[in-house]
């Protein structure tokens, strides 16, 4: 080990950081769980009560739900349409692929608070744009941003605008490795383009789905930012738009409990977990 | 081989060098030693000290070194990281109206009783002092600016509903909630609903509370309850301005309410005074029909900051000096003419420059209005859990006003979920 200590030294840099940045906060988070602490005075241990707060607390359940619900809304509308953009994408026609891989994939470097700043007025209840455009074809107004449906649609769309072309980049590399033979033979054998779409492409892309399904799981429970700017740390009317992350941040840092905000990350972190095990087994369990 | 391994030295060693630049690790030596001049470093954030101000105390101070540094984003959130970590501290940081969060941290700053501010007490407003006072009796904020309220109305559209629309006259009847929820409904009757009073059941509920002299807990920190004639008689004025229908559910700060009150679909609210400022930016096609008239129910606060002195400092003695100046009532003068923050010393409400016409308030001089409201605001004891209950207690009334809930049901809820938070 001594002989190669210039190596360690070279890649140490990211341990030293991680160590730091990572690994302490962890442990420390862990510590915090168990204290009461409004994050200047004296911590005082407190047991499991933090816990027990929390399992006990209808608005952390409440913000469970939302949670689950705008995963549900955003998720499953963006991989689909991020499958069929990849498909298009592929298609041998398609002239200016890369001036549209770019376009699709855009609205993912743009700024968060930007997007719900623009999303906040396109679904305002007075004055929205959405609510212009039903109003000019003679449909009623919809109250979105005070209707608990209302504000889901409308952070899920903003997950949706935001993710679908990073995730449609990432189908269509998997598109691109699926070797063309296979589609030759099936097309030797008489097979519909619909018919090598569903045994050819599917089945080949299920690890790159498996990928994309986990990593808008991660992304769905820790929204954040998304409601906070679009409807405040209160989650809106009802708390309709209150996420697991958002409620985290304003028991820490509106309410000052830090400890609880400890316990709360602890038990997004293990809603997080057997949720990706379950999504990992749905979707891998089917190939098997 | 040799070679290789200089190359890779070189390249961890370039690596080192980079990372370290971006920040300095070594703090800068301090020169007090050096040439007796005492370093202060101030905390405020945008629009809370005039830059000018700032930049003549360094002339009057030539033995203060004073880096002013305007700190942005989520500014409690750094102050309380800062306190946390325990290093970087500044010398004098400014707080705003949720001082009482820092109550329990009061070690943490000197008492400026103890450097001499009780020579100048009977300068400031009283109630405004002792919101910077603990309840063990420490002064930790010297006063700043203040935020009396007053009766923001438009004046076309009350004289076109046949109500009162002098400013005297809208103060002398409509001085009940009352009053102000009848003036309300002939308002909807008169435009059919199209003009609402006033914007949302928040600045209700917070406006009947922020008159009373009691609020949610005693000065030894015990809950008053619930069912407090205060807690009792905001949240009933709030729904009954919902049931109603006066109320055009227009969020403060948002482009909803800044586009209604541009649009005039909003008749009238009761405000602080930094409103002015507020209402001026979002509503500038309605320049010259608004009026003030003292609030319906009575006067009180909303907001208002404060200076203090943390205990890391050295050299609290020349802090104080900077900030009694800072915040002398003359220069709180000039903060109003120059940022539109309200004096704390009312020694100057008389000054001219308190009593210009403004053209936005169609040539009224509204200064008047919120300086006898100053004087006229109730002691009111907060307490550091006061904001999480007001908290709990306004979210819930939004859920009345806008999803068309039960207050009842709310109100039982609501009790509950206070109980749970004071346990806690």
């Amino acid at each position: 080990m001594w002989e190669h200590r210039a190596l360690y030294v070279a890649i140490s840099p990211f341990y030293i950081l991680f160590a730091v940045f990572g690994l302490f906060p962890i442990g420390f988070s862990l510590y915090l769980a168990f204290h009461k602490w409004d994050g200047i005075g004296v911590m005082t241990f407190n047991g499991l009560n933090n816990f027990k707060y929390m399992l006990t607390d209808a608005e952390f359940w409440q913000a469970v739900g939302n949670t689950f619900m705008i995963w549900i809304y955003s998720t499953i509308p963006m991989l689909f349409f991020a499958l069929i953009i990849a498909f298009l994408l592929h298609a041998p026609f398609v002239k200016f692929r890369t001036l549209f891989r770019v376009g699709y994939f855009l609205p993912n470097v743009t700024s968060i608070v930007a997007v719900a700043i623009i999303f906040g007025a396109l679904f305002a209840n007075n004055y929205g744009f959405l609510n212009y455009l039903l109003q000019s074809v003679g449909l009623p107004v919809v109250e979105w941003l005070n209707a608990p449906w209302g504000i889901k649609v409308a952070i899920s769309s903003m997950v949706v605008w935001r993710w679908t072309g990073y995730n449609a980049v990432i189908y269509l590399a998997g598109l691109q490795s699926i070797p063309q033979t296979l589609y030759e033979a099936a097309k030797i054998d008489g097979a519909s383009a619909i018919q090598s779409f569903f045994r050819i492409t599917i089945p080949m892309l299920r690890p790159v789905i498996l990928f994309t399904v986990i990593t808008s799981t991660i992304g769905g429970m820790q929204l954040f930012t998304e409601p906070q700017v679009l409807v405040g740390n209160d989650g809106g009317a009802g708390a309709a738009g209150m996420t697991i992350v958002l409620y985290l941040y304003r028991e820490s840092f509106i309410n000052n409990y830090f400890g609880y905000g400890a316990a709360v990350g602890w038990g997004m972190f293990l809603i997080i977990a057997l949720f990706s095990i379950v999504n990992w087994k749905l979707v891998q369990g089917k190939s098997s | 081989m040799i070679r290789r391994k200089r190359t890779c030295w070189t390249a961890i060693l370039m690596v080192c060098v980079l990372l370290t630049s971006g920040c300095s690790i070594w703090p800068g030596q301090d020169d007090s030693a050096n040439n007796k001049k005492v370093t202060l470093t101030l905390w405020y954030w945008n629009r809370s000290i005039d830059d000018k101000l700032i930049a003549r105390a360094k002339e009057k101070f030539p033995n203060i070194e004073l880096t002013a540094q305007k700190i942005g984003g989520d500014f409690k959130a750094k102050l309380k990281t800062t306190l946390a970590a325990r290093s970087g501290e500044p010398d004098i940081v400014a707080l705003n109206d949720w001082i009482m969060e820092l109550f329990p941290s009061e070690d943490r700053f000197y008492n400026l009783y103890d450097l001499g501010a009780g020579d100048i007490e009977d300068q400031y407003l009283p109630w405004k002092w002792k919101q910077g006072v603990t309840p063990s009796g420490q002064m930790i904020g010297f006063p700043m600016d203040t935020g009396p309220t007053a009766l923001f109305y438009r004046e076309d559209l009350f004289k076109e509903a046949g109500l009162p629309s002098d400013p005297e006259d809208v103060t002398r009847q409509i001085n009940s909630w009352d009053a102000y929820a009848a003036a309300g409904e002939q308002i909807k009757e008169k435009f059919g609903g199209k003009v609402f009073l006033t914007d949302n059941i928040a600045t209700v509920y917070n406006q009947v509370i922020s008159q009373s002299a009691e609020r949610y807990f005693r000065p030894d920190g015990s809950f008053i309850g619930m069912d407090s004639a205060t807690v009792r008689k905001s949240w009933d004025t709030a729904v009954a301005f919902k049931e109603k229908g006066l109320l055009a559910n227009a969020d403060g700060w948002t482009p909803g309410w800044n586009a209604a009150m541009n649009n005039g679909e909003i008749a009238s609210f009761v405000g602080a005074v930094w409103m002015k400022q507020v209402l001026q930016e979002a509503a500038p096609d309605t320049s010259g029909k608004w009026r003030v008239a003292r609030a319906p129910g009575g006067d009180g606060n909303n907001g208002g900051s404060f200076l203090s002195i943390l205990k890391s400092s050295e050299h609290p003695q020349e802090a104080f000096e900077l900030i009694r100046w800072l915040q002398s009532p003359e220069n709180q003068l000039e903060q109003y003419q120059t940022l539109n923050l309200f004096p704390s010393a009312p020694g100057v409400f008389d000054d001219p420059a308190m009593k210009e016409k403004e053209p936005f308030f169609g040539g009224q001089a509204t200064g008047p209005v919120f300086a006898e409201s100053a004087q006229e605001v109730p002691n009111a004891f907060f307490g550091e859990r006061y904001p999480s209950v007001h908290n709990i207690i306004t979210r819930r009334l939004n859920d009345v006003a806008k999803q068309n809930a039960d207050p009842q049901q709310v109100w039982t809820d609501t009790v509950h979920r206070v109980e749970r938070e004071l346990q806690r």
